[in-house]
């Protein structure tokens, strides 16, 4: 009898999962130059131009920190509500509201940057909290699945917002098209144009970590998504936990926007999200529910971003890095999946092979 | 005046919900078998911008739905090869299949953006029956997929799953895998193909959007229309005809902000272009918090969204 029987674990060891991962993004790397290949593009003197100009260059390192600081953010929240098993697919949505809330202040509140900050981060946290809402009621007390809700909810904001640059808020000094006004505040740079943000979402990263692993509220959320009905016998209000996560979720989702308008792009302008919100749910898969894990994964999509950056000088459209993300991200499901299977050497299928 | 605005506004309604109504029938054929594409808005713009590329050298309406839903198809396959046949998370693979599909459809597309589209469905007037007032002229004095979309295909699914065996078997794939499984259903190709078939729905719904309703292509033009559609499954209880019909109901949700914006309603449009979004989320949130059994009535397929292992049981 031939080999040919696998068993599947229930969980899937991490060192199968790190090789089945490597393969996947080596494939994905291969299927890609394959397609720039075909249209005419050499993937080599591609591959060359973008490693030095990401990792090889300062200003690469650069724009690689700005790019990984709200991926760090988003990447959390979607880590935070998958681990009571929920998905937020709403952190676009939630960044916008972040950043909204954010302009609001700086445009209405004057006075020194040290006072001001403040109150744009809360700001920030706050609009994340209140876009994500709707979503989290609903799946509290009603059950009403939150990933299509918290989408549907993306769409809105980024009308919001385009409404806002075009309309009230539009700029009338410089004339800039969907975009308000330079704020007049901006959170200090600290190498080169990478802004003090970048450390602080490292630093709030770790710290969810830790109040996942570590804290009584951080058991519970974990037990709830691993078994609802287990956590509710054992006494787990599961509905207030899942209220808190989501909003915290939210929370950080706004705080990235809050970092992006008052860090990176200094002005609340149409399409300034970035794909960022939806990017995070990748970075959040990459990371497999751990906290810390986030900082590699957000590294790799910033990576990727950075790496778009060099193949629009070269005529690609911007969208392939979305496509490319989307391959990476279908391989890596793919090779989580069979990470679960381990071969059962010299076995004879038994009854149901 | 009053009949004039109906009409205009049926008409408007019919035509939007039209593109749902493929996307969301193709969806319940998916769901039914347990599986949830989440896929279909970056399939609905692959099957948009293929469309209109393929009408830009065969002008025929005809062949660019074909290609549209043939594409569809294919990317159905694609994910289906990742949640059906690998087993992969079916979140994960939809997600990415949507970022596939709106990268892809985007640079494929560079060059025909913004451009109006060589061949669209022209208008097809049926004789006497076009002439009813307020429903003629929306459902049989515009183009000539309508009764296809709206009469058809929805009586067709709903005869076949729910009197035929073949439907039977297909509710049994997506309830209770193993026992289907135990009584010989083919659960892997049941689910790859109807997998596959809502796939090329989506596309033929995103082609249908180029070549009826929007006629220009250009990027992000799908605009969550994919995901108002899987909104729209779930509130129609996964049921086929009332998934139709919700889509038409939809249609009109969307025909509003059209009507705000030509009489000049004191909205900004952007708001009004926020009705769709909105609306749906009242849809699949209003009705189960006013009538708490609609969860059960409406439920889900028992195993939509867990992929089957036939030797873990």
């Amino acid at each position: 009898m031939a080999t040919r029987a696998f068993q599947r674990l229930p969980s899937a060891p991490a060192g199968r999962i790190l090789v089945l991962r490597l393969a996947a993004i080596v494939l994905s790397l291969c299927i890609i130059a394959g397609v720039l290949a075909l249209s005419g593009h050499s993937p080599v003197v591609l591959a060359e131009l973008i490693l030095r100009s990401t990792l090889g260059s300062r200003f690469g390192l650069e724009d690689l920190a700005l790019f990984m600081c709200p991926l760090l953010l988003t990447g959390a929240a979607v880590t935070v509500c998958g681990t009571i098993g929920l998905w937020n697919i709403g952190a676009e949505g939630q960044f916008y509201a972040g950043a909204i809330a954010a302009t609001g202040v700086a445009l209405g509140l004057h006075g020194p940057a040290i006072m001001v900050l403040p109150v744009m981060t809360i700001a920030g946290i706050l609009g994340g909290m209140a876009w994500i809402t709707v979503p989290t009621l609903a799946r509290a007390y009603a059950g009403v699945n939150e990933i299509i809700t918290t989408l549907l909810l993306n769409f809105i904001a980024s009308l919001l917002t385009y409404y806002l640059t075009t309309g009230p808020w539009r700029d009338r000094i410089s004339g800039a098209q969907v975009s308000t006004q330079r704020l007049s505040v901006s959170i200090p740079e600290m190498w080169g144009i990478v802004h003090w943000g970048f450390p602080v979402a490292i630093v709030i990263v770790i710290g969810l970590a830790l109040v996942l692993s570590r804290t009584r509220w951080g058991y519970e959320i974990r037990i709830g998504g691993a078994n609802p009905e287990a956590a509710r016998y054992a006494g787990i209000p599961v509905r207030l936990r899942i209220i808190s996560v989501m909003l915290l979720s939210g929370g950080l989702a706004g705080l990235a926007g809050m970092f992006e308008v008052a860090g990176t792009v200094h002005r609340l302008q149409g399409g300034m999200a970035n794909n960022f919100g939806y990017l995070g749910i990748v970075v959040a898969v990459l990371a497999r529910g751990s906290c810390l894990n986030v900082i590699p994964a957000a590294l790799l999509m910033a990576l990727i971003l950075d790496s778009g950056i060099v193949m629009q000088t070269q005529q690609l459209s911007a969208s392939v890095v979305l496509a490319i993300t989307g391959l990476i991200l279908f391989m890596i499901a793919i090779g989580d999946e069979l990470a679960h299977y381990r071969p059962v050497a010299g076995a004879t299928p038994k009854g149901n092979a | 005046m009053m009949i004039t605005l109906l009409t205009g506004m049926l008409a408007t309604a019919v035509l939007a919900g039209g593109v749902l109504a493929l996307a969301a029938l193709g969806e319940v054929l998916a769901e039914r078998v347990g599986v949830t594409n989440l896929g279909v808005e970056g399939l609905m713009a692959l099957g948009a911008v293929t469309a209109v590329m393929t009408v830009a050298s065969i002008p025929s309406p005809w062949v660019g739905l074909l290609v549209a839903g043939l594409v569809g198809a294919a990317g159905g396959m694609v994910f289906a090869f990742g949640a059906v046949v690998m087993r992969a998370n079916q979140v994960l693979c939809g997600l990415a299949t949507t970022f596939m599909g709106l990268g892809l459809s985007t640079a494929l597309g560079h060059n025909y953006a913004g451009q109006p589209v060589a061949t669209t469905f022209g208008h097809v007037t049926v004789p006497l029956l076009s002439s009813i007032p307020v429903i003629g002229p929306a459902l049989f004095g515009q183009n000539i997929l309508i009764v296809p979309i709206y009469v058809i295909l929805p009586a067709l699914v709903h005869f076949v799953m729910f009197r035929t065996r073949h439907g039977l078997n297909m509710r049994a794939v997506g309830e209770n895998p193993a026992a289907a499984d135990a009584a010989g259903i083919p659960v892997m190709a049941m689910r790859f193909w109807y997998v596959t078939l809502g796939g090329a729905m989506a596309g033929m719904a995103g082609g249908y959007l180029t070549l009826t309703y929007v006629p220009v292509w250009s990027e992000g033009m799908v605009a969550g229309r994919g995901w108002i559609a899987l909104a729209l499954v779930i509130f129609a209880g996964y049921r086929p005809v009332i998934v139709t019909l919700s889509a038409l109901l939809f249609g009109l949700v969307t025909a509003l902000s059209f009507v705000g914006q030509a009489h000049n309603w004191p909205i900004d449009p952007a708001f009004l272009n926020m009705l769709p979004y909105v609306g749906t989320m009242a849809f699949i949130i209003v009705p189960v918090v006013v009538w708490h059994r609609m969860r059960r009535v409406m439920a889900a397929p028992a195993a939509l969204a867990q992929p089957y292992y036939r030797d873990v049981r």
